[in-house]
């Protein structure tokens, strides 16, 4: 019915668009002004416009902070997206094994990490995984006749600690949607290669992979961002207000909140959140294009 | 003879082998979780106990009462629920009549703006958290569960009208024509043919609304000051901020009992969640 009544679209339209002006548009806008001035506790009213030098101070001074930041994260993200991809596809494939029974009770029981609240897994895999006194992981070394190890208190440590938790909490997802996938390809293509000798490697590499790639790469884009942007794992686990384990691990995100509410440089916080902002932009240009040419 | 055994034999082997390795592997998913479990039932001494075993020495629900009675635990729940619903019905009657539009009407700016939304959308909230802070402290409207209900509202607007819209655009209009012929007028067709067609779309993304509400802590520890207007995400930081060492069972009992609503919830609607969430996350 492609109607082309003027005004009742507009009018069903104008609630949803004005609540989105006022809680993002207007905020996003709002942070690009504070971006530009030296706003601090000390200069909560009387503030006044600088200009760039935020931006300055972010992009070109190294102690500034953010271009570590931005590195981590940047490593963060591939590191997180090449173990997911790789095991989610592994275990797929063993989920997917002919002759397999009981694979539906393993999909559910795989799925309850997914399920649970984040923040409740985050707390709970701090104390109890990681933490010295009543973490399984320290119980264990204990039982085995080990040393203690505390986890958060170093950056390497609490980085491999923080991507621990993020595969538990994320490979659910990657496996359900490689999972769809495999159960999309037609049968057929794996007979014939049968007849053809190929084996195990040919056959994905041949024909599974091949097929994979279009359906899952949604996916895989958009658990990059998520991963990307993740900020609850690293807060949580080593930075919390009055909890801070020891390790200085820092991603683009925590960076622009510690910098926010702990120690109230808003307008370098803010001028960090719009070049965030502005690399998520151009990111997400990127792979829509390289989606729309695989098409 | 002896060949078909043999490869049968293999096969057999082979699947064992495999289901051994996800046995361990859902195993392994588990066991944090089992752990909490464990502990919240095991009394308060449970966590310093230096055993190894996840199944606790002495069941008792002391944990599970404690929460009750010595933790406002009630008030926060209270909270959590007025806060989901008011979202709930904000942001989803808002996004329904907008994804409609952007479904049915081809008018000046619908591509553009629906490109925008998805721009807008990959911002992370987190960022512009400060400036809604000083915007609703000056506002007065700190503190304020309306001031919330209207952060969260927004947040999830955008997603549950891509998601929504998505569902609308697989409803063929012949029903809709026919009604309009019929006699329908312009609301009488969204409210009484166009939302009962729609409604499984309606309900998965009010779920999925009510649950990202649920499980959000930050801005509901950061905008409401005091302990009696916080939700249960807000209150279960509270508790394990305070003092996790004293409290760990209490929280490991606290999040038992806040994590299994959702987990039920999660998987009654789970297979509607992974289209709807690809279907928004990026497509262009």
């Amino acid at each position: 019915m492609r109607r082309s009544n003027k005004m009742l679209p507009w009018l069903y339209s104008l609630p949803a668009l004005m609540l989105v002006g006022m809680i993002i548009v207007f905020p996003i806008l709002y942070t690009g002004y504070i971006s530009l001035t030296n706003m601090n506790l000390f200069h909560w009213f009387d503030f006044e416009i600088i200009g760039l030098s935020n931006y300055a101070r972010a992009l070109l001074k190294l102690d500034a902070g953010f271009l570590s930041a931005l590195l981590t994260t940047i490593l963060w993200t591939v590191v997180n997206i090449v173990l997911q991809v790789l095991l989610a596809y592994f275990i797929a494939l063993a989920l997917n094994a002919q002759g397999l029974k009981l694979s539906r009770l393993y999909k559910t029981l795989l799925m309850f990490p997914w399920a649970m609240p984040a923040y409740v897994s985050i707390l709970l895999w701090r104390v109890g995984m990681y933490n010295t006194e009543f973490g399984l992981l320290n119980k264990l070394l204990a039982a085995m006749g080990l040393e203690k190890v505390n986890f958060l208190s170093e950056n390497v440590p609490a980085f491999i600690s923080c991507l621990a938790l993020n595969l538990w909490m994320a490979l659910p997802f990657m496996i359900m949607m490689i999972d769809g996938a495999l159960q999309s390809i037609d049968k057929s293509y794996y007979e014939s290669a049968q007849l053809d000798g190929a084996g195990f490697l040919a056959k994905n590499i041949y024909i599974t992979v091949p097929a994979l790639r279009g359906i899952i790469a949604p996916a895989v884009i958009m658990t990059t961002f998520t991963t990307f942007k993740q900020f609850d794992i690293v807060y949580l686990l080593t930075m919390q207000k009055g909890a801070l384990s020891g390790a200085t691990l820092q991603t683009i995100i925590t960076y622009a909140h510690q910098n926010a509410f702990v120690s109230n440089n808003y307008g370098l916080s803010s001028a960090v959140s719009i070049i965030i902002f502005m690399l998520i932009i151009c990111f997400s240009m990127g792979t829509n294009k390289g989606l729309k040419e695989e098409d | 003879m002896k060949r078909t055994n043999r490869r049968k034999i293999k096969t057999k082997l082979k699947l064992a082998v495999l289901n051994l390795l996800l046995i361990t592997l859902c195993f392994l998913g588990l066991v944090p979780i089992l752990y909490a479990l464990s502990l919240s039932l095991s009394g308060s001494g449970g966590a310093l106990s230096a055993g190894l075993t996840l199944w606790p020495e002495k069941v008792t629900i002391e944990n599970y009462i404690k929460i009750i009675t010595e933790e406002p635990f009630f008030i926060w729940l209270s909270n959590s629920v007025i806060l989901s619903a008011a979202t709930m019905v904000v942001a989803i009657g808002f996004a329904v009549v907008a994804s409609y539009a952007f479904s049915r009407f081809r008018f000046k700016g619908r591509k553009g703006i629906l490109k925008l939304l998805l721009v807008l959308n990959a911002f992370p909230q987190i960022l512009s958290m400060f400036a809604i802070f000083r915007l609703f402290k000056t506002m007065e409207m700190l503190d304020s569960k309306i001031g919330l209900v209207i952060v969260y509202a927004g947040s999830m607007c955008i997603f549950s009208i891509w998601n929504m819209k998505g569902y609308f655009d697989t409803i063929p209009v012949e029903i809709e024509e026919a009604s309009k012929i019929d006699g329908a007028g312009d609301f009488q067709l969204l409210w009484k043919i166009v939302l009962p067609l729609a409604r499984p779309a309606v309900i998965v993304t009010a779920v999925m609304v009510l649950i990202f509400v649920w499980n959000e802590y930050l801005f509901a520890t950061t905008f409401l000051l005091n302990e009696k207007s916080y939700t249960l995400a807000g209150g279960l930081y509270q508790l394990q901020s305070n003092d996790y060492s004293r409290s760990w069972p209490l929280f490991s009992a606290a999040s038992i009992m806040v994590s299994v609503p959702i987990l039920a919830v999660f998987f009654c609607i789970q297979k509607y969640m992974v289209s709807g969430l690809t279907a928004g996350g990026v497509k262009g």
